[in-house]
């Protein structure tokens, strides 16, 4: 209830109205001296605390605005508090998100430009022990830039040291296989809704060199492209009756041997898809030793390590030699000699779900061949749709010194190997 | 009023009664002059409560109605006694010369004290209940271990006296013969705690299981309270051993600015209560018994207003305090945390003026 | 230099405080006539009488609530607390009081008192005697909190707390009492709140106080005969920890361990890791370890071998340590 009316003089402390707060009903008393020249709100109206009350007409003619203290009391400056029942109240605008004061002494300094996010999952900060990081810091050397042969791929100090010597760090490796759809680059990346609307990773080590590898040779060597879909399903039942074999049973299988030893037996026949356009020099060098590449995705990004002398291999040596290389890329050992020298590369696109692709040389190859996914489709078999385990081999290739006519050979050569791999592989 | 037996030399009519054992040699002036401490004090709580309405106090605990307690006790004080006060003793910290502004910077929450200990003989507010009444005696004790002729005055309310602490100082004061005076302000309610919930007996009876006397005063017979404390305080300091004084009265107001008593108590009982107003048995009897005109109690009422006014402009000026002062005096000698607290603050560019 | 125990040098250092200063007296339960159930205060009431040493009724917040009001008048009380598990009725009085009133008096009182406080385990005894606080009162701005470990660092710490104008709690390792070493009755060691490299190393450093100060220089022996080079530093100081030398000292070595009985979770021990961990950042070659007591009540004293930091667990610790790949 109103204790005072518009146009009232009033003294201090003078009864102004009973304000009914959540602990009491109180008496607010007036803090000045005055006249009243207006009110806020009726008799039953809910006044949000902070709100003003009353106006009153201090000497000067200044109307001095009341607001509604807080419960039990405002602030001394009367302002942004919550209403509790012990004290002047919780303060609101403690926790705005509004840095005022920075370390150094100056006061809300404007924002620092945004450093560049190498990372967002925590999970995947390079691992290392506290001495390591500072050796390393000390030399120069980033951190994330060394790959870590330690347990899980921890980087120790003798990796920081064989960066700082010049040596080459080995690839590493991670701790679980990753999914591919959030590790980009050798980066983990943050979900679509959780990360950053922007981010930016470095381009180093791995994926420098993946990068500098496919731009010389993208523009360098004019690629050129062929590729044929193959009835596989010979291949799909003669590893499947060999892996039940119990001679076979530590042996590794899989459709990429006999794409391997496919392509080998192709080099034989057609050795110029083994060679190398030397612009330099001005040669091409003809290589009668298959190093054969395989495109290996590994959590650090994309390697190419290599098996020398793949065409001397058999079934089982092919088989072997396969998985050895698979296995140290993905735990980080492969050896710097292991990634140089290929001669012919397959890419396995095929554990991706997809048909076919167009891959790029990688240099100073002139012939990459990429292996879809093997998987049952309509085929003709003497007029007739059957269902039959069908697979795309692609191949892109130095139109340098590989013509279409070579390259559909080696690429017929390969089609014929996995359509009826029994004789193939008893030919050799 | 209570069938115990209380002290009490001037009735709620302002009417002179005897007391076998007690009897008050205060003349006029000295009445007048207690009449006039409780005037201001009334009217500084008044003023303080204002103050916490408009949001110029975090809180305030108000003694109306317990004024005659307050000034009687602490009138009857000596310069050298030293007194230990709760939160609610600002007629004891009127009566000790402690300026108003100092009481309420605890209330404004710049400090948690606010005046010097030692210089005014007056401890600061201890606000844990009842952790006072040891200390008090451990002082005591330590007057008791220099020969000194000082009293110790401890001041509560009727909800300490269920608190260990103030248990055990009955203890070790019993035990020990300290120099001491428990003053409790039985003002009935321990925020919404009647007295009868905290002892089945009053309050006063609680010495004798101690070994030392107890005594039930009219809290509100401004008279009584302070001829019962000379009594006490001097029995303390003759080396007699400590006294309990129980001041029978009634906190008016409420518990503090944050209470309602309206929730828990009937008006009825405070308007009982009201008739035994402390101050006005003081005029009535000033009144009749000497002719005071009321010219007297307007100067009074004047004084009283302008050191209202005086401790207003007194409050709003008290700044916050420097936030590299609470690094101060944490620890008496150098410490390394408080050296790197100060540090960072003064790296974040707080403190030194810059707040 | 003087053959004594810890008991022993304790009951001098305190008879030395008392002559030195009137002021200084001490008040505890059976601390008297019957000398302090551990004997520290043996034959002191006989000598500085009973205003001085003071028997107290049964009641330990009266024992510091009562020692708040005589420092205020100017005396050095000296509280004995019977035993670890005893000193929670006195808390309320101790963080209340002792740790704030000469901040709230803005520096007119003095806390200058101390609080004995008989700390730890491995004495075979029943609930409520083996416990260690320490940590409820390190956490407590206002407050200090030492220990000694050896007679000699007992009879001068007792006399530098008595004479220092802050509040003390002076953890004594009760387990210790009947050890005798060597005191300089000329010389104190080193400041009260100066660590101490009680044993020195080169592979780890192991920070302890009180009574598990011997159990990892013990355990430092048993490390070097296995070739590990094991530095043990006596904290001293409990609060504030002296830090400069446990620096130094995790610099040298890049691994830490830190031994304590009380349990570690929000515990002194972890005060020290953490801390250790924000200065010696780059040294680290292994992450911090903490052996201590387990998170449990205090067990019956018939396992508390097992409860209790011992030689075969700090062992372990360093081996953790040494054995991490970095």
């Amino acid at each position: 209830m109103w204790k005072v009316a518009v146009g009232d003089t009033i003294a201090l402390n003078q009864p102004l109205i009973d304000i009914e707060t959540a602990k009491a009903t109180v008496e607010l008393p007036s803090p000045y001296a005055g006249v009243v020249t207006k009110l806020h709100g009726e008799v039953g109206d809910v006044v949000p605390v902070g709100a003003p009350l009353i106006e009153i007409e201090v000497g000067g003619g200044d109307a001095a605005p009341l607001a509604t203290p807080a419960e039990p009391a405002t602030t001394p400056q009367g302002e942004g508090r919550t209403a509790v029942l012990v004290g002047y109240g919780v303060a609101t605008n403690e926790g705005a998100p509004t840095r005022h004061r920075r370390r150094g002494g100056a006061v809300a300094p404007a924002p620092a430009p945004p450093a560049p996010i190498t990372s967002t999952a925590p999970a995947l900060a390079p691992r290392s022990t506290p001495p390591v990081r500072l050796y390393a810091k000390q030399h120069g050397i980033d951190i994330e830039s060394i790959q870590g042969t330690g347990r899980d791929g921890l980087i120790t100090r003798s990796d920081v040291e064989r960066v700082v010597s010049g040596g080459t760090p080995r690839a590493r490796s991670a701790p679980a296989a990753p999914t591919g759809v959030t590790r980009f680059v050798g980066h983990e990346l943050a979900p679509w809704e959780s990360g950053p609307k922007e981010e930016r990773i470095p381009v180093r080590g791995v994926l420098r060199s993946m990068a500098d590898a496919m731009v010389q040779s993208a523009f360098s060597a004019p690629h050129a492209a062929a590729w044929v879909r193959v009835d596989a399903s010979k291949s799909v039942e003669l590893l499947s009756a060999l892996k039940s074999r119990p001679s076979m049973a530590n042996v590794r299988l899989s459709p990429l041997t006999l794409v391997a030893l496919a392509l080998c037996d192709a080099a034989r026949h057609f050795p110029g898809i083994n060679s190398r356009f030397d612009d330099a020099a001005g040669e091409v060098i003809v290589r009668r030793s298959v190093a054969l590449g395989i495109a290996a995705d590994t959590p650090r990004g994309l390697i190419v390590p290599n098996i020398k002398d793949a065409d001397t291999l058999d079934l089982v040596g092919m088989a072997d030699a396969l998985t050895t290389l698979v296995e140290k890329a993905r735990a980080g050992t492969t050896t710097p000699n292991e990634m140089i020298g290929t001669t012919l590369t397959i890419t396995n696109v095929g554990p991706f779900g997809i048909d076919g692709a167009m891959p790029i040389l990688p240099p100073g190859t002139s012939a990459i061949v990429a292996v879809g996914q093997i998987a049952k489709a309509p085929w003709v078999v003497d007029d007739e749709v059957v269902v039959r385990h069908v697979v795309e081999i692609a191949m892109s290739f130095d139109h340098r010194c590989i013509d279409g006519a070579l390259a559909s050979s080696v690429l017929a050569h390969v089609g014929r190997f996995l359509n009826d791999p029994a004789p193939a592989l008893l030919a050799r | 009023m209570s069938e115990i037996p209380l002290v009490q030399l001037l009735t709620p009519e302002g009417e002179r009664v005897t007391h076998p054992e007690y009897e008050s040699t205060l003349g006029k002036d000295e009445i007048f002059g207690m009449h006039r401490d409780m005037t201001i004090i009334r009217r500084l709580c008044n003023e303080a409560t204002s103050l916490q309405r408009q949001g110029q106090l975090a809180l305030w605990a108000p003694l109306q109605g317990q004024e005659a307690a307050q000034i009687g006790a602490g009138r009857a004080l000596q310069p050298m006694d030293f007194t230990f006060p709760s939160y609610r003793e600002h007629g004891i910290a009127w009566c000790r010369g402690i300026p108003p502004e100092k009481w309420l910077r605890l209330f404004r929450a710049v400090d948690h004290g606010g005046w010097d200990p030692q210089q005014y003989r007056h401890s600061v507010p201890t606000i844990v209940i009842g952790n006072q009444a040891l200390n008090a005696v451990g002082y005591a004790m330590g007057v008791q271990r220099d020969g000194a002729e000082e009293a110790t005055m401890v001041f509560f309310g009727d909800g300490a006296t269920s608190e260990g602490d103030v248990n055990e100082a009955f203890v070790w004061a019993g035990s020990f013969d300290a120099p001491i005076v428990f003053f409790v302000q039985n003002n009935q309610w321990a925020i919404s705690e009647p007295t009868v919930r905290q002892s089945k007996i009053p309050l006063y009876r609680r010495a004798e299981g101690f070994g030392f006397p107890g005594i039930r005063v009219d809290g509100n017979d401004v008279l009584a309270v302070h001829e019962v404390t000379k009594r006490a305080l001097a029995h303390a300091r003759e080396g007699g051993g400590p006294t309990l004084i129980e001041a029978f009265t009634y906190r008016m107001g409420a518990h503090t600015t944050s209470d309602d008593p309206t929730r828990y108590r009937i008006d009825a009982d405070v308007e009982v209560w009201k008739h035994r107003d402390p101050l006005e048995r003081v005029k009535a009897y000033l009144v009749r018994q000497h002719q005071v005109p009321a010219s007297e109690f307007d100067a009074t009422s004047a004084e009283a207003d302008a050191l209202a006014a005086k401790l207003r402009e007194d409050v709003l000026a008290m700044d916050s305090p420097d936030p590299l002062s609470i690094f101060e005096y944490a620890y008496a000698d150098v410490h390394p945390l408080i050296e790197e607290g100060k540090r960072d603050m003064i790296e974040l560019g707080v403190g030194g003026g810059a707040h | 230099m003087a053959q004594m125990t810890m008991a022993k040098a304790l009951n001098e250092g305190l008879r030395r405080a008392l002559e030195d200063n009137p002021k200084v007296l001490l008040m505890g339960e059976d601390i008297g006539k019957l000398g302090g159930v551990f004997r520290v205060t043996d034959g002191l009431q006989k000598d500085f009488g009973e205003d001085r040493i003071i028997d107290s009724p049964l009641a330990e917040s009266g024992i510091v609530g009562t020692s708040v009001g005589l420092a205020i008048r100017g005396y050095r009380p000296v509280c004995e607390i019977q035993f670890d598990g005893f000193v929670y009725p006195a808390f309320d009085q101790i963080v209340s009081q002792v740790a704030k009133l000469h901040s709230r008096s803005h520096g007119v009182y003095k806390m200058a008192l101390v609080i004995r406080i008989p700390f730890g385990g491995q004495i075979g005894a029943i609930e409520h005697h083996s416990e260690s606080p320490e940590g409820y009162f390190a956490h407590t701005a206002g407050l200090r909190v030492v220990s000694p470990t050896t007679p000699n660092d007992a009879y001068w710490m007792i006399q530098q707390a008595i004479t220092h104008d802050d509040p003390i709690i002076f953890c004594e390792p009760k387990c210790r009492y009947w050890e005798k070493g060597e005191v300089d009755l000329d010389r104190p060691p080193r400041g009260l709140f100066d660590a101490h490299v009680a044993r020195e190393g080169t592979d780890v450093t192991v920070i302890a106080y009180g009574p598990s100060v011997r159990t990892a220089v013990r355990a430092a022996e048993a490390a070097s005969a296995e070739g590990r080079s094991v530095e043990v530093i006596d904290a001293r100081s409990i609060a504030p920890l002296d830090f400069p030398p446990m620096v130094a000292s995790v610099q040298k070595t890049g691994r830490l361990v830190v031994v304590a009985e009380a349990p570690a979770n929000a515990s002194v021990a972890s005060e020290v890791v953490a801390r250790l961990t924000e200065e010696c950042f780059y040294s680290l070659r292994a992450p911090a370890l903490r052996v201590t007591g387990y998170h449990t009540p205090y067990p019956p004293s018939r396992v508390e071998e097992e409860y209790l930091p011992n030689i075969d667990r700090i062992l372990d610790a360093v081996d953790r340590v040494m054995g991490f790949e970095s």
